[in-house]
């Protein structure tokens, strides 16, 4: 177990590849802050200040998605704009598996970072991707803490943070 | 170009702990400490500054800090002056920058200073920066600190190997009773019995307040010399003879398996290999026991016991004085309290007064000829490793 190897190679399966972007730049976004930058840990999504804002856009469809790199195939987390084994800059946009089984989890009881304050107690885990070489860190909600296990189930999915910005996590799916 | 032989000839701390102090003051204390206990050292003998600070931007507010350490201790550096920043480990790595320019022939006599201020009036503010380390867009809004991680390896080390709460605890009470004789440590005068230690309440499950260092004002600080000039300082230099580094990745979502640190393995491979020791060799080890995990899986990735081991290692005595290899003799994080980037230097002024017989008898390692210091920092994703042996001056 201690000599696994790391997720990181793509696996054959995952969801239909999303057609590669349109050429024309999308429109600037005037982005909205909920408190200054440097106190906040949401990124900054609009195309004004992110490559990546297709991310964010696809997060408020409801898609979790990454990009792959066609040339040799590497699936990338977090999505990136260069291929770190390649260096192509010529990526493609994938859909991420919306299932996935806990590998390790926490909780966070006490000393959260500002603006985490309010939601403690609340769990953390990395989560194996049902059918994709991936294993992402996230919020796991929808259950306590006491009631995870290691091999539970879990979807990711997408949500409002309250300001305009998306982001994603994990919900507990087990009965 | 040949390489000189580099030795560390003095360092002092200052007390670790919550303290009524600025960053600036601190750099102004150890200075201080540093030439009252070094009377042969003169400022103007010190052509380079090497400054390990992981966040004063955030904690202090405050950039281009070097020149300010500089300022504070009395120093015009006229050779080499930076900072080194790699969060837990900047201290080792300004030693290590140091070492380097003075093999190099860039430098003769460097000090390395250690400087963090943690402790601010918010407790979320100064959290917050903790959680910068990591991988802040991507793992920060999740609420990603040092504590769950540590929290995540705790739990799979407890699975694959069964290692248990009290084989953790046996850590943190092994190192709080080495801070018990260091002054200078944040928990000096409390005591930590295992059953306390298990009664202490949870920070992030399995792990709990004894099983994690905490937010820590203090600085330290080293003067590194040529060999030629290593006996006007001391006659018990320890000499530097091998270091390594490895840095494995960053987010969370590559850390492959929690359990083996593979980039701890490279770094001290690489750090054996140059100092042509083993890990049998080593007599006593400061390592980063950021977490009781870690310095259990330390244990085991060093070599001093197999994988999956390092618990009964520890609950068997052999990290303590008398057994296999003593862990920690200056309390550890643990025990003295973790400010980023004096903790690797203030390891470093364990291993000088170890060798120098200068510990107090509750630490004394006995007869000492190799020591070995380690830091992780962020995620496990990166290692340091130094490798001191003892001796005369030259």
């Amino acid at each position: 177990m201690s000599s696994e190897p790391r997720p990181r190679r793509p696996g054959p399966i995952l969801a239909a590849p999303v057609p590669p972007p349109p050429e024309a730049p999308l429109p600037p976004v005037r982005t909205r802050e909920r408190r200054p930058f440097l106190l906040d840990f949401f990124p900054l999504e609009s195309s004004d200040q992110t490559r990546l804002s297709r991310f964010f856009d696809r997060l408020k469809e409801g898609r979790v998605s990454t990009t792959r790199c066609p040339k040799d195939g590497l699936l990338h987390w977090p999505p990136r704009t260069a291929c770190p084994q390649c260096h192509s800059e010529e990526l493609e946009w994938v859909d991420l598996p919306e299932v996935g089984h806990v590998y390790a989890f926490s909780a966070v009881l006490g000393g959260a970072p500002l603006g985490m304050e309010d939601e403690v107690p609340f769990a953390v885990g990395l989560v194996d991707l049902d059918g994709a070489p991936l294993r992402l860190f996230g919020r796991i909600e929808g259950r306590p803490w006491t009631e995870l296990q290691i091999g539970s189930a879990v979807r990711l999915e997408s949500f409002d943070i309250g300001d305009g910005r998306y982001f994603y996590r994990f919900r507990a799916t087990d009965p | 170009m040949n390489v000189r032989d580099v030795a560390l000839v003095g360092g002092t701390t200052t007390k670790f702990g919550v303290r009524p102090s600025t960053w600036a003051e601190l750099a102004q204390e150890v200075g201080a400490r540093l030439f009252r206990e070094m009377p042969e050292l003169r400022a103007e003998d010190v052509d380079s500054l090497f400054l390990g600070a992981a966040e004063p931007e955030r904690f202090a507010f405050q950039s281009h800090v070097a020149p300010l350490a500089a300022e504070q201790m009395g120093l015009r550096p006229h050779r080499i002056i930076q900072r080194t920043e790699l969060a837990c480990a900047s201290g080792q790595s300004a030693i290590r920058s140091a070492y380097a320019a003075i093999a190099a022939g860039l430098s003769d006599v460097a000090v390395a200073v250690g400087v963090e201020k943690m402790n601010l009036p918010s407790m979320a503010e100064a959290n917050t920066s903790m959680a910068c380390v990591m991988d802040r867009a991507w793992d920060g809004p999740h609420g990603a600190t040092a504590p769950p991680f540590f929290a995540m390896v705790a739990q799979r080390h407890q699975l694959e190997y069964g290692t248990t709460e009290d084989q953790f605890a046996a850590v943190s009470e092994k190192n709080h009773r080495f801070a018990n004789s260091n002054p200078e440590a944040q928990f000096h005068e409390k005591t930590f019995s295992r059953e306390k230690l298990l009664r202490l309440p949870i920070v992030a499950p399995p792990l709990r307040l004894g099983d994690c260092s905490s937010m820590t004002d203090g600085a330290a600080a080293v003067v590194l010399v040529a060999a030629d000039r290593a006996k006007k300082y001391t006659d018990t230099p320890a000499w530097i003879r091998g270091t390594g580094q490895y840095s494995d990745f960053h987010n969370l979502a590559h850390a492959g398996s929690l359990t083996e640190w593979t980039g701890l393995k490279h770094a001290a491979r690489e750090a054996f290999g140059r100092a042509g020791v083993g890990p049998e060799a080593i007599d006593f080890a400061e390592v980063h026991d950021c977490f009781t995990v870690s310095e259990i899986i330390e244990y085991e990735m060093f070599g001093w016991c197999p994988p999956g081991q390092g618990g009964a290692f520890v609950a068997d005595g052999q990290a303590d004085i008398g057994g296999k290899v003593v862990v920690n003799p200056r309390g550890g994080l643990l025990g003295c309290g973790h400010p980023l980037g004096a903790t690797g230097i203030a390891q470093a002024v364990e291993v000088y007064r170890q060798f120098a017989r200068k510990a107090p008898p509750a630490r004394t390692v006995p007869d000492p000829e190799w020591a070995l210091v380690h830091n992780l920092s962020g995620s496990a994703n990166v290692h340091s490793v130094m490798i001191y042996q003892g001796g005369s001056a030259a």
